[in-house]
């Protein structure tokens, strides 16, 4: 790998698209499904891991070990603020958060976080990876789910509470939306092209952070992670999914 | 059932309630529009005209459908003009206390048949039904604004609804031309329940500082996909509407803090910065 390479760390979908995307924009570019298989010199880590937040620590921490110490760490901040991710590392100053969910086609735009003590020129060469896969950035205050994935998580919420409250159907729900005020898609539908998991993840970080109850997760969501039925990824979530179709049952 | 031989009757001829007097009488049914003056009956038909012929000037209908459609709506001034209707769809102001006077009067003056539904889109369906004889024919039927172009309709299962009322009242959201689905009556339906995150959770992250509010409006449509930023959306709204509308969920729901309404919000009503209606809100639209 040259000077100039880009290590993207994960198994998600979101890791995959990424080095896809990469690859196709030229970059030199390697996937790596954990930290364990990074040969420097890397100058850019992708990491994309954001569930559970002992896990992701014990990665990023992995990560800070391998990689060479001026490498820039761009990490999810889904669950939690780059300044909490950087905690976990010996170079904060390299450490950029990003936030989006899967998938990253059709985003014009991806948002960047950085923590209290990330320096001018990590963010730069945050900025330059996502401009050279042609998408434009966005810098807002460092925090867990920035804005979209934020605001879309609490929307998701308040669509499983209001399922498990029996307000509505699931499909009435998405419709309801999709035609009442205009949404790109219904939240539970959404939802599974996510992962649950991810959305899960959101609010939990949001409440850890905050200690508010506003971002208490739906028990309903809650129980659907348990139970395994991340969405489209797994076969089921909300809706449920035959083989490659993308179509909702 | 066809539309021919059946009436409909819509109590108020305001912003709402014309614009679904206008789907009745584009889907075929006669309509009757009541209004408690001449003057509102007058402004809710010449509003009537005026959207037909953007559609009749854009070809979606021809003048003789557009002469047609009109011949097919009356105004009353008397409640008693509606007492012929198969549905009285109510879109009278949001006051709880008058929905329920007319409910009443509804109720002693239509055939036990006659559906009577309410547009209301912050009380309780059930609160409205209690003020008549018979609220197992009482059910919501929640249009959008403005009704002539949203094609949804919340069908609202009161406590008592029974639900063969129900089904008719689908049915004849979809004979409206609509895409009806049903909730149970709960503060805030589907659509503006739902919907309060979006603009809640946008306020919270303004007034944490977090980002600016064109930066918010940016992400949540190149990133989201969403037609429109909660920002420019809550402007067009109306601040004054969008604010009510959380305060109503707020109070229904005995002050859950997922719905806490945002000093932001107050602060601009207090200072009259309502939106686009008056030129300015979270952005500026020039003097009015």
């Amino acid at each position: 790998m040259g000077k100039n390479s880009v290590a993207i760390i994960g198994r998600s979908r979101l890791a995959e698209e990424l080095f896809r995307l990469s690859r196709e924009k030229g970059l030199d570019a390697a996937l790596h499904p954990d930290a364990g298989g990074i040969a420097a010199p890397v100058s850019l880590a992708v990491e994309t891991y954001a569930a559970d937040e002992e896990e992701k620590k014990a990665i990023v921490k992995k990560l800070d070990a391998v990689l060479p110490s001026g490498a820039v760490l761009l990490s999810s901040c889904l669950a939690s603020p780059t300044t909490r991710l950087a905690s976990w590392t010996g170079r904060p100053e390299r450490v950029v958060g990003f936030a989006t969910f899967y998938p990253i086609q059709g985003k014009k735009v991806i948002e960047l976080g950085a923590g209290l003590r990330t320096e001018e020129g990590a963010i730069r060469e945050a900025e330059k990876f996502f401009q050279a896969l042609g998408k434009e950035t966005a810098r807002v205050k460092d925090g867990a789910g920035l804005i979209f994935p934020r605001i879309l998580s609490l929307i998701i919420n308040e669509a499983a509470r209001s399922l498990d409250e029996g307000v509505a159907e699931a499909e009435a729900i998405d419709v309801a939306m999709r035609l009442g005020v205009n949404y790109p898609m219904g939240p539970l539908r959404w939802a599974d092209q996510i992962g649950l998991d991810e959305v899960l993840a959101v609010l939990e970080g949001l409440q850890r952070e905050t200690g508010e109850d506003r971002y208490r997760p739906a028990p309903l969501l809650r129980k659907m992670v348990l139970a395994g039925w991340l969405g489209e990824s797994a076969g089921k979530g909300f809706y449920t999914y035959e083989g490659e179709s993308q179509n909702a049952k | 059932m066809t539309s021919a031989n059946v009436k409909i009757g819509v109590v108020g001829a305001g912003t709402m309630g014309s614009g679904i007097a206008q789907i009745s009488a584009q889907a075929g049914f006669e309509t009757v529009v009541y209004d408690v003056s001449q003057e509102f009956i007058d402004k809710g038909l010449e509003r009537i005209r005026a959207s037909l012929q953007r559609f009749a000037a854009r070809g979606k209908i021809t003048a003789e459908e557009e002469r047609r459609i009109l011949a097919r709506l009356t105004g009353a001034l008397k409640l008693d003009g509606l007492s012929a209707s198969a549905l009285v769809i109510e879109a009278a102001p949001e006051q709880l206390d008058l929905k329920r006077e007319i409910f009443k009067k509804l109720d002693a003056i239509c055939a036990p048949e006659t559906l009577l539904a309410t547009n209301t889109s912050s009380f309780s369906v059930t609160a409205i039904a209690a003020a008549t004889r018979l609220p197992e024919r009482v059910l919501g039927m929640h249009f959008f604004n403005p009704p002539p172009l949203m094609a949804l309709v919340e069908v609202i299962r009161a406590e008592r609804t029974s639900p063969a009322v129900v089904e008719r009242g689908l049915a004849l959201a979809r004979q409206l031309g609509k895409t009806p689905v049903t909730a149970k009556d709960t503060p805030g339906f589907i659509v503006n329940r739902i919907a309060r995150s979006f603009y809640n959770e946008a306020l919270r992250i303004l007034s944490d500082d977090q980002a600016e509010v064109l930066t918010v409006d940016r992400v949540m449509k190149e990133a989201g996909g969403f037609p429109m930023g909660p920002f420019e959306l809550m402007d067009l709204i109306g601040i004054d509407i969008n604010f009510a509308a959380t305060q109503s969920l707020y109070e229904a729901s005995f002050h859950d803090p997922r719905f806490r309404p945002n000093p932001i919000q107050q602060r601009m009503l207090l200072a009259g910065n309502l939106g686009r209606k008056t030129g300015r809100g979270f952005y500026n639209y020039g003097q009015k």
